[in-house]
């Protein structure tokens, strides 16, 4: 579904962010990406989607070589990419809903289709009954959780998340983990970045370790019996 | 099987769009109109503030308009006055009037020709002297000359037209003295062009200012809701997708402003109309004033909607790299 292919990125001249990154990630994989602050870990994630083209190598999405897309055929690649920011990127004049619906509206979904499916995936992350206030009004749980709304309501292949549990409590952390393994089961990649051991320690199948741009570690869980926790 | 049968080539996997319906500009022109409306009412005071500079700036504009509209009808009336009058010493017999006047009429940039007989000429006389006319006791009109007076078309007051006209017009046998005020046809004309240069000149400095100010204000208004565009960006919109909306609602702004400016001039000529007269000299209502034409009028409705739509469209630009 992913693969790096050599993969460097510099900033500037002399300041590399990424050097020589080779990574696989199979279709219904659930990989956490850790390491310090400026290991590389947003820079990677933001190679996936398109926000940033490497200065060398390849970055494969399901066969497709996305350093060689056309600035027209970077939306199209985004339609099958969820993406969850750390600082949430959401809207703060609109509503829960409009936030959310804002997906489907881009892929040119139906009026009707859109409340469903909205409503549907609100209900999923528990927030339905706050669909009408504006997410300035909630608290960062609640924002994330619409964050992650946004990014999983048109079902993407891939989920991409940056620090999602940043600033929040124990319950709400195991909340959106939880999202992030329903997400996984229904055949969605996720990739999650974080630094947050605890989180990590917990759940993971396999993790990917950065450090100053390169990966100095990859570890694989042979089982997967923390899913008895969903 | 046909085993000559055409291979299929092998499918390679693209991030090809899929077709939706209500696809394509038609199809979703009624969606960005509805969302230009909902960002609309999102954000009034920017589209106040937007709207109403897009008003003011097309206000001094269109002002700049109505009075150089009304200065180019007072100057084509006063050009009326451009003449010329070819004198006789001796009364023109009947015959003669209409050679004449059929000669002359051949000439090209005549509008006009009418004979002055020696009688007509005297009661004008009189007429100016008004008051005075016992200066004229004694005096009988076959003393004043015949004379022909020639109003030319438009195109032909200029001061070298009337020049080329007089040296044709010399050539007729029988015309010999020719006037035609040379140094007022000379100053009036100068006076018309600078006028025109100056009108253009500041004109063209008005529009700059003014495209200047709407694509800063514009500007400004797509910059405070540059995390719109960037979420958008972020799930998948097209640039048409984002941009159509806020291209639509320049257009909206552009228009509304230019609908105000014309109504608020029309209440500032009402104003000046009915107001006026008690501190200027002349009456206004009577002085042949008059509003701008409606082909000005559609102009610059025209005007602003290309102005909003322009000022979002280069705005656009700097924000949108999808």
């Amino acid at each position: 579904m992913i693969q790096l292919h050599n993969v460097s990125l510099a900033y500037q001249q002399d300041a590399s962010a990424l050097n020589n990154i080779d990574l696989k990630i199979g279709k219904g994989e659930f990989v956490f990406l850790t390491g310090p602050s400026g290991a590389g870990k947003t820079s990677l994630l933001r190679l996936l989607y398109g926000a940033l083209a490497p200065n060398r190598g390849q970055v494969l999405i399901d066969g497709q070589n996305i350093t060689r897309l056309s600035v027209s055929q970077i939306p199209l690649l985004r339609r099958s990419i969820g993406v969850v920011f750390q600082d949430f990127k959401l809207l703060q004049n609109r509503t829960v809903f409009e936030n959310v619906a804002i997906t489907l509206e881009v892929l040119g979904w139906g009026r009707a289709d859109i409340g469903k499916k909205t409503m549907h995936i609100l209900k999923q992350m528990g927030i339905e009954s706050k669909y009408n206030l504006v997410t300035q009004r909630l608290s960062g749980g609640e924002q994330q959780r619409v964050a992650l709304a946004r990014a999983l309501v048109n079902d993407p292949k891939i989920l991409l998340a940056d620090e999602p549990t940043g600033n929040l409590d124990d319950a709400n952390k195991n909340q959106i983990l939880n999202i992030f393994k329903e997400a996984n089961i229904r055949g969605t990649t996720v990739v999650v970045a974080t630094h947050d051991r605890r989180l990590i320690e917990q759940s993971y199948k396999r993790l990917v370790t950065l450090n100053k741009g390169e990966i100095v570690e990859q570890v694989e869980k042979e089982t997967a019996s923390d899913d008895q926790d969903l | 099987m046909n085993k000559w049968k055409k291979k299929q080539p092998a499918t390679t996997k693209t991030f090809k769009r899929p077709t939706l319906a209500g696809d394509g500009f038609g199809g979703r022109a009624g969606f960005f109109l509805s969302r230009a409306l909902t960002n609309i009412r999102q954000n009034v005071f920017v589209n106040v503030v937007t709207v109403g500079t897009i008003t003011l700036a097309l206000l001094i504009v269109s002002l700049f308009l109505l009075v150089f509209v009304n200065l180019e009808s007072a100057a084509e009336n006063w050009s009326e006055r451009v003449q010329v009058t070819v004198y006789f010493d001796k009364d023109l017999t009947i015959q003669d009037q209409s050679t004449f006047r059929e000669k002359i009429s051949m000439l090209p940039g005549v509008s006009h020709v009418s004979y002055v007989t020696r009688d007509e000429a005297f009661k004008r006389f009189k007429n100016r002297l008004k008051g005075q006319e016992t200066l004229l006791d004694g005096v009988r009109s076959e003393v004043l000359p015949t004379s022909f007076e020639i109003a030319l078309k438009r195109s032909y007051r200029d001061t070298v037209s009337v020049e080329n006209f007089v040296t044709v017009l010399k050539r007729i046998p029988g015309i010999t003295e020719v006037q035609y005020g040379e140094e007022w046809v000379r100053r009036f004309n100068s006076f018309l062009n600078f006028m025109r240069l100056l009108g253009g000149l500041l004109g063209g400095f008005l529009v700059i200012a003014v495209i200047f100010i709407v694509s800063n204000t514009i500007k400004l208004t797509i910059y405070s809701r540059r995390d719109e565009l960037e979420v958008m960006a972020l799930v998948g919109a097209t640039s048409f997708f984002i941009k159509a909306p806020f291209l639509l609602e320049g257009l909206i702004q552009g228009m509304v402003g230019a609908i105000l400016s014309v109504v608020l001039l029309f209440g500032l000529y009402e104003g000046f109309l009915h107001n006026a007269g008690s501190f200027l000299t002349f009456n206004p209502v009577t002085s042949g004033l008059s509003f701008l034409p409606l082909e000005y009028v559609a102009g610059l409705l025209l005007a602003g909607a290309l102005l909003g739509f322009i000022g979002s469209l280069t705005s656009l630009k700097r924000f949108i790299s999808v």
